[in-house]
């Protein structure tokens, strides 16, 4: 597991809203600093590969999958980076 | 801005609505909001008048007046689709907040790819045949109804549809008959046979898995070269055409007013014919696919039988009113691939036009004969994307 500064639950949200909270909760983060996002929509591992190739200042350091309770997490680790 | 789905105003249409709409042959927009993989993997598809774009939502989210910027400007209506329905929603409401017109397609692909499709081919005092189609996987398949009987071709997996056909027809399943071992989707004819109790027919070369060389585990009754049913005043009649599986028939059903309907399964198509290489040895059942289709077959068809196949590639082959059939004196005249060719030209034809052989086929076929369970998620994925059972134009 990659470091992190600060952790964004999305459990049970739908698509859109995994990437709308992300890219919100990312512009007030630090400069520099990682942001742990914790979803359970499948969908959202591609999507965010996607989006953090064009995505300003933002840079996907780290994708994993977990399991908890029986339930799979996507979790992703994105940088503020400018 | 802020977004709750639960109080989007968005307008949502329906598969149904979607397919109306792409048979129509009217100019249509489709927003493709899905990342560029699962867009390419599978696009909705219709006429030449069906224009579409691929800007995956997160590019909205990202930089809403950059993607704005990138949408044509002389669309009156954007149908916008996404996987499941939310993100389209989303960007629908977008495009609503900047005075455009746009619809969002409800349960995204996952409702497309489900969506079933259910006309009659014809209907007259002696019975029905009916076609059920699954559009976005470009699979036919039929229903033979005449005086309360019923008998299925190749049915798609998901039974409920067949069920409540048979039953609002106040019919009773007597037979459910699978033109062949299917690679490209899962039958629904095993799990019909076991909730109805009505026989489920293949042929016997087509109980072995041809690359695992193994046979089938599931219950089903051999079908025989010139095997005939009565399905209340229509007789079927069963046509071995080995070449794309071995065990590969046509069913010509036969009806009191001298009508001939021959479902071909995924021997002859509209514009094509069933490839012969997906049992792994292309090569070896090229010239059993060749007698199969110039010499054995020809013997059944007249100009009038109407050819009705298990798959169409594209929605330009439906007569117009989604009906994916023709008479066999057009399906002669306009597909090329029917042309008569020597054996060594029909060869190198096939081999030079063959696709991408899709690696999770052999696994559908496993799951077809019962080598291998899928539960619904597995079943789903196996099933992603549009049949690739034709030669390549």
């Amino acid at each position: 597991m990659p470091h992190f500064d600060q952790t964004l639950d999305v459990k049970g949200a739908k698509c859109p809203m995994p990437l709308v909270k992300s890219r919100k909760a990312i512009t007030e983060l630090p400069v520099g600093q990682v942001l742990q996002v914790i979803s359970t929509d499948r969908g959202s591992v591609a999507d965010f590969q996607g989006w953090a190739k064009t995505a300003k200042n933002v840079e996907l350091i780290a994708q994993e999958t977990v399991q908890e309770n029986g339930q799979e997490l996507y979790v992703h680790y994105l940088r503020r980076t400018a | 801005m802020t977004f709750t789905p639960e109080q989007s105003t968005v307008t949502e249409i329906s598969p149904r609505d979607l397919y109306a709409r792409l048979l129509s042959a009217q100019p249509l927009f489709i927003l493709d909001v899905r990342n560029e993989e699962e867009f390419k993997r599978m696009p909705v598809e219709g006429h030449a008048t069906l224009r579409t774009l691929n800007l995956p939502y997160f590019d909205f989210i990202e930089d809403e007046e950059a993607a704005l910027a990138r949408l044509p400007k002389d669309v009156e209506e954007f149908i916008v689709i996404c996987a499941k329905g939310g993100a389209s929603q989303y960007v629908a409401e977008v495009l609503n907040n900047h005075g455009y017109r746009a619809v969002s397609l409800s349960e995204g692909m996952i409702g497309w790819g489900n969506y079933y499709d259910v006309r009659d081919v014809v209907k007259a005092d002696w019975g029905r045949i009916v076609q059920i189609a699954r559009p976005a996987r470009g699979d036919l398949s039929f229903a033979v109804i005449s005086d309360g009987q019923a008998a299925l071709v190749d049915p798609l997996r998901h039974i409920q549809v067949y069920r409540e056909l048979i039953e609002n027809a106040g019919a009773r399943l007597t037979a459910i008959l699978d033109t062949h071992v299917h690679a490209d989707h899962i039958s629904g004819g095993p799990a019909l046979s076991k909730e109805t109790g009505a026989p489920y027919y293949i042929h016997p070369y087509d109980a072995i898995h041809p690359i695992d060389m193994l046979p089938a585990v599931i219950a089903y009754e051999p079908l025989r070269d010139g095997q005939t049913f009565q399905i209340g005043q229509v007789r079927i009649t069963t046509i071995w055409y080995p070449g794309h599986t071995l065990g590969q028939v046509n069913f010509l059903a036969e009806t009191p007013d001298g009508g001939r309907y021959l479902f071909t399964g995924d021997g002859i198509f509209l514009r094509s014919f069933g490839r012969p290489d997906l049992g792994g040895k292309g090569e070896a059942w090229t010239p059993i696919l060749y007698r199969s289709m110039f010499e054995w077959l020809p013997r059944h068809l007249t100009d009038d039988t109407v050819i009705l196949p298990a798959h169409f590639s594209t929605l330009d082959e439906d007569a117009g009113n989604g009906i994916f059939a023709a008479p066999f004196a057009q399906v002669r005249a306009q597909n090329d691939s029917l042309q008569p060719r020597s054996l060594e030209e029909f060869t190198s034809y096939v081999l030079s036009h063959l696709p991408v052989f899709p690696p999770e086929y052999v696994e559908i076929k496993r799951v077809n004969i019962g080598l291998v369970e899928a539960c619904e998620g597995k079943a789903s994925e196996l099933e992603l994307g549009k049949n690739i059972c034709a030669l390549a134009g």
